[in-house]
């Protein structure tokens, strides 16, 4: 876009600046109905997110007015505020590591067109079809004690799913491994797509081992799909709550907090208090904004090194 | 990396039909000695899909086979089938209900993120990054906290309790993927070729139809693809928005079932209702596939 | 690359400051109040034609669909009936409170009802329940968890009981008498442990939900009751669950839990499934909630839940039910809750279905004549008790609350902390 921009003004004229200020209200016009829907149905609510953050606003109650910025020591103080911090950013972790390396493994397996390589490449991609919330149904019932295909088998172990905090975890990891791995996997190979065929010509005659070329050529080039996926997978596992939602309900014994799930039990299953689950949410879009800015940045400067 | 094989891992390319086929990589050694080292090969491959395809299959099988506690006890039938038809109003209304959604919210994505993607790829305007980055910063925030400022807002414009709105508010968060993606879809679309239209008379309108969205077309596709597969499976919108239960969506309705006797989950229409729930997504997403495909490689994410 | 990346930043905080003034917009309007003046609409209310909407939550589906169909059979009025899931049902009132839009009537889980009325969800419905004639008759607890400042704003939708449940199949097998219930907490775990012993496969001593809040205290609460205990102070502002007779549940829990007695997912349950070892036959004796008795496919043996020294109690829970602060159609709503009080309803529909009425006066009908079981469950609920606290979904029912982490430190890890985790309940209810 500066290259354009660098060459309209070197013919710069009054036509052309005529031009480009109807092009400027083409471009709003096109823009408008993304403007519409993210003013009214994005910004405006979440100034009323701010609102709620700065105010005395019980659920049921409704507002009675300003108090800030009493909430956010009240969400700080939140005897689960800490747990669900670090269980996010653990949870985050996990499956942040799993999902980015998964869906390389699996994009470097399938990559070369073949009857069985399509299949797997369907295979793997089918889960994501589903949403998560019917995934989240599909495991609570086969997680199940009682109607699940492993049940005799955990019962033998003595063993359950989603008894204790690590196997809550797990499973709920697998879960999400096993609905976005294959999305990531795509992301994967159009990275991998986008990598020159004699680029690895060179490398090879040049002798080098499949973990060289590995190390050396696919991973710096995929560098921006890297970066890309990464922060998606960031982003949406520190928001992760429908999963945990449904399958462990942030239990056993308050092990499965994540932030979201969090602020949905302050607004809605107890204290019912709006104003400090605004007050969390800013807090986690503030947390999620500087994560994202440090990402990028870190992307950013390996790139150029 | 277990590509246990004689070809190291340096063929790209190759997604169905993008780039052809590779070069004729696929001639595989069919001598003994080459069946035996790639043995393990399919093998694993064959678990990793197996484990991927098996939660799908069990649901399916089970909807069908008999367990106690649901309608169907004894021999395999439709028995938990027709427990979930017979729900409330009927499923075949929450199949309508959560089409009209899907729908909607289809059709206004991509309309929405055509001409967005269209502004933000071709044009300059004031506000331009604002406005994008305000479009991406939907997904980082917390799903659950937007709604209720959401309903409020729908309340005041009269679209509190209609599908309408619940399309609204699913198209919303459906932005920052699908403008994005055009974005980046109307970008790798060289400028020469609406520059070439102009010089023929067009302008910027005749331009989007006539000679980009045919280029823009897989994209558009992956989007709308998404937009549905989203729209169809989402739960925490249509549950605080909606309040008669003639208007439930089909996730809303399963979830409902699934708890409608006290303390008795009938795991049978639950596994139904996973299986009517997920397969118009799993039929089309087959149908669409190599589109869908097309579309991420139609530039996107290349970086 | 790396300072437009900040610019952009900052013109995105350019935006949202500049929104922020557009605050008083979109601020919430407050307010509103029924066009139809309650007071006067006499003890039938209005019955003219209008659509009325009721929410309940869907535990109480059956009831309230059965209530809702004989209602519009024989009224001009027609109501609309919303089922929503339980575990949403809060956030669902609350979003609909905040924007003003909550039906004409809606029930609530009676815990949370003092809560409610005190955030003024209810209309105040003093005037009108006072000219019912049959007032004293009405069930007490309900009544009194709807009075805020001497108003009354709730009357029983559909009353739950914990009663002790027993398979009268599985005492046969035990040796024990199928006729006759365990009368301590004692002889319950004795019972327990005798079905345990009978070895069979997927078949134990009892069952409940360890990892649910509300469902603890719907089936322990009354065994603290039993022996003459609270729970609470009377403003529901201090918790009493480190007393001897609530300890001596815990230990007998942690007796039968650590014996094996007790239902192995009844570990994890959170509540979606407490109750489904007994309805399939897997469970021995239990304390169970008495609305499922008419879906209780075998012969089984009630009554009421003992206490560690004898006496027997009972949860007298489900849901309260009022006209909403919104509803513009109060009288109409007011004529939906007077024939709920009607023998119409009360014996027509609910003690038919195997019900509990709620009124005193009906407790024996004809359909209770044919089933001694429903007298004992309606001579326990007069002596049963509604626990009353503004913060019990927080201290109690929450997914979060430390009356979990009491209940699984006691019975589960056996760790001696009952009286800090008490305290802990009771910083929770005097917020």
């Amino acid at each position: 876009m500066s290259t354009t921009l660098a060459r309209r003004h070197t013919t710069d004229s009054v036509g052309a600046r005529r031009r480009r200020a109807g092009n400027a209200r083409t471009g709003w016009l096109f823009a408008l109905p993304t403007a519409v829907f993210v003013v009214f149905l994005f910004l405006v609510p979440l100034v009323l997110v701010f609102q709620m953050a700065g105010s005395d606003w019980p659920l049921l109650g409704g507002n009675q007015g300003w108090n800030f910025p009493d909430n956010f020591p009240k969400a700080i103080d939140n005897r689960f505020f800490l747990d669900s911090v670090v269980f996010t950013l653990k949870y985050t972790a996990i499956a942040t590591v799993l999902l980015i390396g998964l869906g390389l493994g699996l994009a470097l397996l399938v990559q070369e067109s073949s009857r069985w390589k399509g299949f797997l490449r369907t295979a793997f991609l089918i889960p994501s079809a589903l949403g998560l919330a019917s995934a989240s149904l599909l495991f609570y019932v086969l997680y199940s004690p009682i109607a699940g295909p492993f049940a005799d088998l955990t019962k033998a172990l003595g063993f359950t799913f989603l008894g204790t905090p690590d196997a809550a975890l797990w499973s709920t990891v697998f879960l999400i491994v096993w609905r976005f791995a294959g999305f990531y996997m795509l992301l994967m190979l159009v990275g991998l797509q986008g990598i020159p065929e004699d680029v690895y010509e060179a490398a090879r005659i040049d002798g080098a081992s499949r973990w060289q070329i590995f190390r050396d050529i696919t991973v710096p080039l995929l560098k921006p799909t890297l970066a890309l996926t990464t922060v998606m997978c960031v982003t949406g596992s520190l928001l992760a709550f429908e999963q945990f939602y449904i399958l462990t309900k942030g239990g056993p014994d308050n092990s499965t907090i994540t932030v979201v799930q969090l602020i949905y039990n302050v607004a809605f299953q107890g204290q019912n208090n709006l104003g400090v689950a605004g007050a969390l949410s800013v807090i986690v879009l503030a947390a999620l904004i500087v994560i994202n800015i440090v990402q990028i940045r870190a992307f950013s400067k390996k790139a150029e090194d | 990396m277990p590509i246990t094989r004689n070809e190291p891992a340096t063929v790209t390319s190759t997604m169905p039909d993008v780039r052809g086929h590779g070069r004729g990589r696929e001639a595989k050694p069919t001598n003994f000695f080459g069946i035996v080292i790639r043995t393990p090969f399919w093998i694993f491959t064959a678990a990793l899909a197996v484990i991927f395809l098996y939660p799908l299959v069990w649901t399916a099988v089970r909807s069908v086979s008999p367990l106690a506690g649901t309608n169907q006890t004894e021999g395999w039938g439709l028995g938990n089938y027709i427990t979930l038809a017979g729900y409330q109003d009927g499923i075949l209304q929450y199949i309508g209900n959560s089409l009209f959604v899907s729908l909607l919210t289809v059709l206004l994505t991509l309309v929405i993120s055509l001409f967005g993607g269209y502004a933000f790829a071709r044009f300059q305007f004031r506000g331009k990054n604002a406005l994008f980055l305000a479009t991406i910063a939907i997904l980082m925030v917390p799903y659950a906290t937007l709604l209720i400022p959401l309903y409020v807002l729908l309340n005041l414009v009269g679209l509190s309790n209609s599908l309408v709105g619940v399309a609204l508010v699913l198209t919303m968060f459906q932005l920052p993927f699908s403008t994005f993606m055009m974005r980046i879809a109307f970008e790798s679309i060289p400028k020469e070729l609406d520059e070439a239209a102009m010089v023929d008379g067009c302008n910027a309108w005749t331009v989007l139809w006539k000679v980009l969205v045919p280029a823009v077309k897989p994209g558009l596709i992956t989007v709308g693809l998404f937009a549905f597969l989203a729209a169809w499976n989402d739960f925490m919108a249509p549950l605080i928005l909606i309040n008669d239960s003639s208007k439930m969506t089909l996730p809303l309705a399963v979830s409902n079932l699934r708890g409608q006797v006290q303390g008795v989950v009938d795991y049978g229409a639950t596994e139904a209702g996973v299986v009517v729930l997920a397969l118009p997504c799993i039929l089309l997403f087959l149908i669409l596939q190599r589109h869908y495909v097309r579309g991420f490689m139609s530039g996107a994410f290349k970086g | 690359m790396r300072s437009t990346h900040t610019r952009r930043m900052q013109r995105i905080g350019g935006v949202l400051a500049a929104s922020a003034l557009l605050v008083g917009l979109a601020a919430c309007s407050s307010g509103g109040g029924s066009s139809t003046p309650l007071a006067s609409a006499g003890p039938e209310g209005v019955d003219e034609g209008s659509e009325l909407t009721l929410w309940t939550r869907a535990p109480l589906e059956k009831q309230a669909k059965l209530l809702v169909e004989a209602y519009n059979a024989s009224h001009e009025n027609q109501v609309k009936l919303t089922v929503v899931p339980n575990d949403d049902y809060v956030a669902k009132v609350g979003a609909a409170a905040g924007s003003d839009s909550l039906p004409d009537l809606f029930a609530a889980d009676i815990v949370y009802v003092p809560n409610w009325v005190e955030q003024g969800l209810f209309q105040d419905l003093t005037a009108n329940i006072d000219q019912l004639s049959f007032k004293d008759e009405i069930n007490p607890g309900h009544l009194a968890a709807g009075t805020s400042d001497n108003k009354e704003h709730v009357l029983p939708f559909v009353l739950d009981l914990s009663m002790l449940f027993w398979n009268k199949e599985l005492y046969k097998e035990a040796g024990l008498d199928p006729e006759v219930g365990p009368t301590t907490l004692a002889e319950f775990a004795q019972d327990a442990k005798a079905v345990q012993a009978l070895n069979k496969p997927d078949t134990y001593g009892t069952a409940t939900g360890l990892n649910c809040g509300g469902c603890l205290v719907f089936t322990w609460f009354p065994s603290v009751w039993a022996d003459g205990e609270q729970v609470m102070n009377e403003d529901g502002t201090e918790s009493l669950l480190a007393e001897d007779g609530a300890k001596e549940v815990y230990s007998t829990w942690a007796d039968l839990w650590k014996s094996g007695a007790v239902l192995p997912s009844s570990k994890d349950e959170a509540g979606p499934t407490w109750t489904a070892g007994f309805t399939e036959g897997k469970v021995g004796v239990m304390p169970y909630p008495a609305t499922l008795l008419s879906s209780t496919p075998f012969d089984v043996g009630v009554s009421g839940i003992p206490g560690p020294k004898g006496g027997d109690s009972t949860f007298v829970g489900g849901d309260g039910i009022g006209v909403s602060k919104d509803s513009k159609k109060a009288a109409q709503s007011w004529n939906f809750l007077s024939w709920l009080m009607s023998e119409d309803a009360q014996v027509g529909v609910l003690a038919k279905n195997s019900d509990v009425v709620s009124r005193a006066d009906f407790a024996e009908n004809e359909y209770s004549s044919k089933d001694p079981r429903l007298v004992t469950i309606n001579e326990v609920a007069a002596k049963g008790d509604t626990p009353f606290s503004l913060n019990f979904q927080e201290a109690f029912n929450s997914p979060t609350s430390p009356w979990l982490t009491l209940v699984r430190n006691a019975v589960l890890e056996g760790t001696d902390t009952v009286d800090a985790d008490d305290d802990a309940i009771t910083d929770v209810l005097s917020q």
